[in-house]
C-alpha cells in the first residue's frame, strides 16, 4: 500500500498521553471496548506518579523506563505488544529505525494504529509512501503531526520510543484486576524509578517531592499546574474503576471508599490554580493549602494501598515471588 | 519448509551468553576474533553477580534482555530479543512471534540464541517437525526443540534474541566504552535483583567469602559458579592483554587480572571435587577469594585512572554512554 489512514481513531489528551494513546488504538482495533478509566485502571497505569524535584514538565512521563512501566501493563490486558526504544544518539539507531519504519508500516496496513514519542505519546494513524511521511496524532490539536520516515524516533528528547499491538488473550476480570492492584502496590512503594537520578520521586515519595516544591517555591509554573491536573485526572480515574468493581473483595470497597474521600479533595486543590496569562499557575497565596491537601491525599492514599495489600496477600503472587530475567536496568 | 544453516555449532567455553552470541556472529561471517575478546569488548565478561548461597543461577542471575540487547549494541550489532515467564497468560502469543522471528532470524542465514536451560543457538527448523534445530555444546548433533516446548525450561523463563545487522565501529572506542561498563559492573549493583539475595561486582566477592565461612551455601551452584566465573576472568586476562597492546598504561591491569585468574583457577579445581569441602579447602578458598578481590580492585584502580577523563564527564552516571 502506498497510503494509509485509519478511520475512527480518535486520541483525545484527557489522561495520561499513553493511555489516551492507547485507549484510541485499542478502541479503533476493536481491541479493547470500555471507558478510558477502566483501561487506566487495568493497566496499572493510572497509578503511576512522578514528580520532579522542581516540577518540571516531564515529570508526567517520567514514570519510569517506559519498556518496564508498559509490558506489564499491555500484559495485564492480555494484550500482546512490541515494545523498541532507546537512545537517538546510539551508533545503532539508524538501523533500528529502519526496522520501526517497516514494522510500523506493518501494522497500520493490518488496522492498528502505533503508539510514538513525539514528545508525549501520540498515535501514527497513517502513513504515505510517496511523501515518505507518518500522520501522528498528539490528542491536542485536529491537525495531524508530520514525521518524515527518514525522522522517525527524532525529537528534542533524547529518547525514541514506539510500541505495535497484536492479538490479545483473555484474562479473567478478577485476575486483572488483583494483577492491577499488585501494580499499584508496586508503584507506590517504589521510592526512584529513573535510577541513578534521584531527582524525581515516584509513588509515596512523589507526594514529598510535590510539598517540598511547594514549600521551596522555586518551581517551574506550567509543570506544576500539569502535574497537579494529571494527577487529580488519574485520581478520578481510580475512584471510577475501583467503584465499578465494588463487592467482590471488602478491603478492595474500602479502597474504592478511601478513593472518594480523596476526591473530596480535588475542589480545593483546583481553587489553589489561579488564571494567569491566559493560562493557569498555582496561586502563591494558596501554596500552604495545597500543601496541606496533598498531605491529606498522600495520607489517604497510602492508607488505600494498604487495604490493597490486603486483597493481595490473600493470594499467591508467582510474578514477584521469581526474580525476573528482565525488567529495570541502568540506562546504558 | 526446512532450513539448516551449516556449520552453527556452538562449543562451551566461556559459560555463557557468549558460547551462544559467538558461535551466531563467526557462523555469520561478521567476526574472526577470538572469543575472549568478544566477551571483554560487549563487557559480558565483567559480570560478576552471585546468588549470596551462591545458587547455580548465579552466573545467568541478570537482565537478559537488557545486557544481552547491550552486549550486541556495544559491539555494533543490532538485536531484537524477548523475554518472560512461561506462566504469564501471554505467553502463547509471545512464542507464537519468537518462533516466527527465530524463523525468520535462519531463514535469512544467521542463528538465534533461545534459552534452553541455558543460552543456546537455534541452527535450524523445520516445518514439517514443528520443531527448531538446536546446537547446545553438550551434545555433538542438533537436538530438536518442539515449537511448543519454546520456554519450557527448567526454571519458569523463555527468551529468544536476534541479531539483524552490524555497523561498523571503531574497535578502540569500543575497547573504552567495555572498560567503562567494566567499572561500572564493579561498583554498582544491578537495579533488578533483590540485594538481601544477591551481590554484584566488589561485593560478590563479600558474598562470596562470607557464604564459605558460614558454610552456607549450595554445594552444586559453588561449582558451577566457581566454574562460569574462572572462565570470564580467563576471558578478561586474555583479553586485557590485547588491550595492553593497544595502550601500555594498562600493563598493570593485566597483571592484576592474570592474578585474578589464577585464582579462580585453583578455586574452581578445588570446587569441582566431588565430596563436601574439608576444612582445608574452604579455607583455602576463602583465600583465594581474598586475594582474587584485591587483585581486582587493583586492576579496576587501574583502569579507573586511564578512563579518568571519560569518568569525570560521565560523573552523573559513568555506564550511560
Amino acid at each position: 500500500m502506498t497510503h494509509v489512514s485509519l478511520k475512527g481513531l480518535t486520541m483525545v489528551r484527557e489522561s495520561k498521553s499513553y493511555i489516551d494513546s492507547l485507549h484510541a488504538i485499542l478502541t479503533a482495533a476493536h481491541l479493547y471496548d470500555g471507558p478510558k478509566y477502566r483501561l487506566s485502571g487495568l493497566t496499572g497505569m493510572s497509578y503511576k506518579f512522578s514528580v520532579h524535584e522542581r516540577l518540571l514538565p516531564l515529570s508526567v512521563t517520567a514514570y519510569g523506563q517506559w519498556g518496564s512501566e508498559h509490558r506489564p501493563a499491555a500484559h495485564n490486558i492480555g494484550l500482546f505488544s512490541i515494545i523498541d526504544a532507546g537512545r537517538t544518539r546510539h551508533p545503532t539507531f539508524r538501523h533500528y529505525q529502519q526496522e520501526a519504519v517497516k514494522r510500523t508500516k506493518l501494522s497500520l496496513d493490518q488496522g492498528v494504529g502505533v503508539m510514538y514519542w513525539l514528545p508525549e505519546f501520540g498515535v501514527i494513524d497513517g502513513y504515505d509512501d510517496e511523501d515518505r511521511v507518518f500522520f501522528v496524532q498528539d490528542g491536542w490539536s485536529s491537525e495531524k503531526q508530520i514525521v518524515l520516515y527518514d525522522n522517525f524516533g527524532l525529537n528534542f528528547t533524547e529518547f525514541w520510543y514506539y510500541e505495535t499491538f497484536g492479538r490479545k488473550v483473555d484474562i479473567p476480570y478478577e485476575a486483572m484486576l488483583l494483577e492491577s492492584i499488585r501494580l499499584a502496590i508496586t508503584d507506590w512503594d517504589t521510592p526512584y524509578k529513573t535510577l541513578p537520578h534521584k531527582d524525581i520521586g515516584s509513588g509515596k515519595l512523589a507526594y514529598d517531592f510535590f510539598v517540598r516544591a511547594l514549600e521551596h517555591g522555586d518551581f517551574d509554573e506550567r509543570g506544576a499546574v500539569y502535574i497537579l491536573n494529571s494527577f487529580i485526572q488519574s485520581r478520578k480515574e481510580i475512584r471510577a474503576y475501583l467503584q465499578e468493581a465494588r463487592g467482590i473483595w471488602t478491603e478492595w470497597d474500602h479502597a474504592a471508599d478511601l478513593f472518594r474521600q480523596l476526591a473530596d479533595l480535588f475542589p480545593g486543590m483546583e481553587s489553589c490554580m489561579i488564571a494567569a496569562e491566559g493560562d493557569k499557575r498555582i496561586d502563591r497565596q494558596k501554596t500552604g493549602e495545597l500543601i496541606g491537601l496533598l498531605r491529606a491525599a498522600q495520607a489517604i492514599e497510602d492508607a488505600a494501598v494498604d487495604r490493597f495489600r490486603a486483597v493481595s496477600a490473600a493470594y499467591p503472587d508467582r510474578k514477584r515471588s521469581i526474580v525476573p530475567r528482565w525488567g529495570v536496568h541502568t540506562p546504558k | 519448509m526446512a532450513v539448516v544453516i551449516p556449520g552453527l555449532k556452538m562449543v562451551i567455553e566461556s559459560e555463557s551468553y557468549m558460547d551462544a552470541m559467538h558461535a551466531v556472529l563467526t557462523n555469520k561471517g561478521w567476526m574472526t576474533m577470538p572469543k575472549y575478546r568478544l566477551a571483554g569488548m560487549t563487557a559480558a565478561a565483567f559480570r560478576f553477580t552471585v546468588n549470596r548461597r551462591l545458587t547455580p543461577e548465579s552466573p545467568t542471575a541478570y537482565n537478559w534482555v537488557a545486557e544481552n540487547f547491550l552486549a550486541a549494541d556495544f559491539i555494533g550489532v543490532t538485536a531484537g530479543s524477548d523475554a518472560g515467564f512461561r506462566f504469564d497468560a501471554v505467553f502463547p502469543l509471545y512464542r507464537e512471534h519468537a518462533i516466527a522471528q527465530i524463523k525468520r532470524a535462519i531463514d535469512s542465514g544467521i542463528g538465534a540464541i533461545v534459552w534452553k536451560d541455558r543460552f543456546v543457538v537455534a541452527a535450524g527448523y523445520d516445518d514439517e517437525r514443528q520443531s527448531l534445530f538446536i546446537s547446545n555444546g553438550v551434545s555433538e548433533e542438533l537436538e530438536e526443540l518442539p515449537y511448543g516446548s519454546f520456554g519450557m525450561n527448567a526454571s519458569p523463563y523463555w527468551y529468544y534474541q536476534v541479531l539483524g545487522n552490524r555497523i561498523e565501529l571503531d574497535p578502540m572506542e569500543i575497547y573504552r566504552e567495555s572498560l567503562m561498563q567494566a567499572i561500572h559492573k564493579w561498583e554498582t549493583h544491578d537495579p533488578m535483583l533483590p540485594e538481601a539475595d544477591y551481590a554484584c561486582g566488589r561485593s560478590a566477592y563479600d558474598a562470596i567469602i562470607n557464604a564459605l565461612r558460614n558454610r552456607n551455601y549450595d554445594r552444586d551452584g559453588m561449582r558451577t559458579v566457581t566454574r562460569a566465573y574462572a572462565a570470564a576472568k580467563r576471558d578478561i586476562r586474555r583479553y586485557m592483554e590485547t588491550l595492553e597492546l593497544c595502550w601500555p598504561q594498562l600493563k598493570r591491569a593485566a597483571s592484576h587480572y592474570a592474578s585474578v585468574e589464577l585464582s579462580f583457577r585453583e578455586a574452581a579445581r578445588l570446587a569441582a571435587l566431588d565430596n563436601e569441602l574439608t576444612e582445608e579447602a574452604n579455607r583455602k578458598l576463602i583465600r583465594l577469594f581474598a586475594i582474587a578481590a584485591q587483585s581486582e580492585q587493583s586492576a579496576i584502580d587501574v583502569i579507573k585512572s586511564f578512563m579518568r577523563e571519560t569518568i569525570h564527564i560521565r560523573k552523573h552516571d559513568i555506564a550511560l554512554r
